[in-house]
């Protein structure tokens, strides 16, 4: 595999390379905008036409600091961040609420982001909050019908990945060959923390893809519904996502998007083999004795 | 496992996943699904030559409290610190699921079905997140909570209950956040971040994970309850757990949304203006808070009983 340019650290050029040529309107969402530059700089969001049709962009920026809560810096998404992209969600709610499904406009997430602020100022007040609230309204502008692609064209990591991509409908990877980073932490973390030596775990990502970082592990579990395999690749990759999505949510297939849905593709490429017998089982054992719970009559 | 009797005094500190999931709801009512006769257990561990539990660290069951049928999902600290991997992330986000598919179902049955009558979900959370031998799955799987939890939201109620040793930290802080009501014991601490993360990354000086109290006032239940994080707070035994589940159980689903603090564009205009607050005041320590919450004397709301700080305690209002 040949290493290739990178687009790690470079949000911003990617909003350009992926969205029609001088269309970002950054800080505007409907009715709504982000009129102060100093609130959430880790956070870049607006509006920009895809295709013609009108999306919004969210994504970090690397090369911003939050003066107020200095652990915000290289795209981490701290509090101010996380409520700022929460904001930009619930204000594309609010523009497309009297819309029909099959009209409500595509969220697009550029993801390169390596954590959620790690601080005491964060824990008294609560960083959980922040990117909990982040997942709550992309899951409901999901469920609304708004179609969703992450696009990762950098560091994916742990629980920033979970607050900025996971919550998509689909999910789509540069892949391994442009530095891209998907994983909890290193392997060589990992081996430290869990006391396994590195060879172990490098012999047994190969044939076992929970253990391993990088975005075609990603793929075999189910996590990440396509690798892109250049650069301008991504915009008509999205494109067609997009359309993808519109297509199963008009269908009545929602519950082949989004986190659900990629739980079924886990299993689907031999990924995550067991989640869907825990499942299975799971709902006969409850099917057998539901009618206790009932309310008697 | 102790008598039912029993369970309702025993420690919830103390207690294991299951005698937590069996005290919480009513006697003779308990079914566990998934349970350790089933021998589901993560083949990533076995792969690495670990050991293995047969109901992998999380108890799911349901039960009733009442005339509620509650769905129980127990975490079990003593199993690779309550880790969520393919396994029993599977069952945590399936359990969520299957009281929004009987929700749906009974609506449809009994068209005079009454508030308490209609299911509710409880999750006692003791883990760190994601378990690191098998990652990616136990991230995906945290993913999936998250999609449950939104999909439960105006039908399932989903209540939080925090009190055990290892607190509810990493990727499951922000699944606790994300439910609807949270109950803790003093004794129970939430966040994101754990304390020997913060130290590494802001140095012992600024930080010392060593240092219980500070741990304590910056994530503990009392911080929590002042900060509004908490909803209820309530003395470390199983059966005061069960009492606030009680109490919540029979409430309009409705009633959940007041007491929610993420998940709607209106509760996140206002933690923006706490965040806002944290920006002014950049406290150097929990209670620099509870000072501006009203607070004259916090040295003394870490050490007086628990039934007095309830009844002294202001709490941040912003």
């Amino acid at each position: 595999m040949e290493a290739t340019e990178t687009m790690m650290g470079r949000g911003r050029d990617a909003i350009d390379m992926i969205v029609d040529a001088d269309s970002f309107n950054e800080g505007t969402i409907g009715a709504k905008t982000f009129d102060d530059p100093e609130f959430g700089p880790g956070a870049v969001v607006g509006t920009a036409a895809l295709n013609g049709e009108t999306v919004t962009i969210i994504a970090s920026d690397a090369n911003a600091f939050n003066e107020k809560f200095p652990v915000v810096y290289a795209g981490i998404i701290g509090m101010e961040e996380g409520y700022k992209m929460a904001q930009a969600v619930y204000a594309s709610l609010e523009a497309d609420k009297a819309k029909p499904v099959a009209e409500k406009r595509p969220l697009v997430l550029i993801v390169d982001t390596p954590g959620n602020g790690p601080g005491k100022v964060e824990e008294i007040f609560g960083m959980n909050k922040a990117t909990g609230a982040y997942q709550l309204a992309l899951a409901e502008a999901r469920l609304a019908g708004h179609p969703i692609v992450a696009m990762v064209i950098g560091r994916a990591i742990s629980g920033a990945f979970l607050c900025h991509g996971l919550q998509a409908d689909h999910i789509v990877s540069l892949d391994a060959n442009f530095g891209t980073m998907i994983h909890v932490m290193p392997l060589t973390s990992v081996s430290r923390i869990i006391r396994k030596d590195l060879e172990t775990l490098q012999e047994l990502s190969k044939g076992n893809p929970v253990f391993a970082a990088g975005p075609r592990f990603f793929y075999a579990l189910g996590g990440v519904e396509e690798l892109v395999g250049t650069i301008e690749g991504m915009r008509p990759t999205i494109i067609e996502h997009i359309k993808a999505i519109r297509a199963a949510k008009a269908a009545g297939e929602a519950e082949k998007l989004g986190p659900w849905g990629r739980g079924q593709l886990g299993a689907e490429r031999e990924g995550r083999k067991v989640r869907p017998e825990v499942i299975k089982l799971m709902n006969q054992e409850f099917a057998a004795v539901a009618e206790k719970y009932a309310p008697s009559r | 496992m102790p008598k039912w009797n029993d369970l309702q005094e025993q420690s919830f500190l103390e207690s294991d996943a299951r005698a937590r999931a069996v005290g919480l709801v009513d006697e003779g009512t308990y079914t566990e699904l998934a349970g350790p006769f089933d021998r589901f257990y993560s083949p990533h561990l076995e792969v690495l030559g670990e050991a293995v539990e047969f109901d992998d660290g999380i108890v799911t069951a349901v039960g009733k409290i009442g005339k509620t049928p509650v769905f129980v999902i127990s975490q079990e600290g003593r199993f690779i610190g309550g880790s969520v991997g393919e396994v029993g992330g599977a069952k945590m986000v399936n359990t969520i699921r299957l009281a929004i598919e009987f929700h749906d179902k009974l609506v449809a049955d009994y068209p005079d079905i009454s508030d308490e009558e209609k299911p509710v979900v409880v999750i006692s959370f003791e883990t760190g997140g994601v378990r690191l031998h098998e990652s990616n799955a136990g991230l995906l799987a945290h993913a999936e909570v998250m999609d449950q939890l939104q999909k439960a939201r105006h039908k399932v109620p989903v209540i939080t209950l925090i009190g055990s040793k290892v607190g509810c930290f990493g990727g499951m802080g922000f699944v606790a956040a994300a439910t609807d009501a949270i109950v803790m014991s003093e004794f129970g601490r939430l966040g994101l971040t754990g304390p020997e993360v913060i130290e590494q990354e802001m140095g012992k000086e600024e930080f010392d994970s060593s240092d219980r109290a500070l741990v304590f006032r910056t994530t503990g239940g009392r911080h929590k309850y002042i900060m509004g994080d908490c909803n209820v707070l309530v003395h470390n035994t199983i059966g005061a757990f069960r009492e606030a589940v009680a109490k919540l159980a029979v409430l309009p689903v409705s009633e959940f949304e007041k007491m929610r603090r993420i998940g709607s564009p209106e509760a996140v205009e206002r933690q923006l203006r706490a965040v806002a607050l944290a920006a002014e005041m950049q406290p150097q320590d929990a209670r620099d808070v509870w000072v501006k919450a009203g607070n004259p004397d916090p040295v003394a709301l870490t050490d007086i009983p628990l039934d007095e700080f309830l009844a002294d305690v202001k709490r941040l209002s912003v």
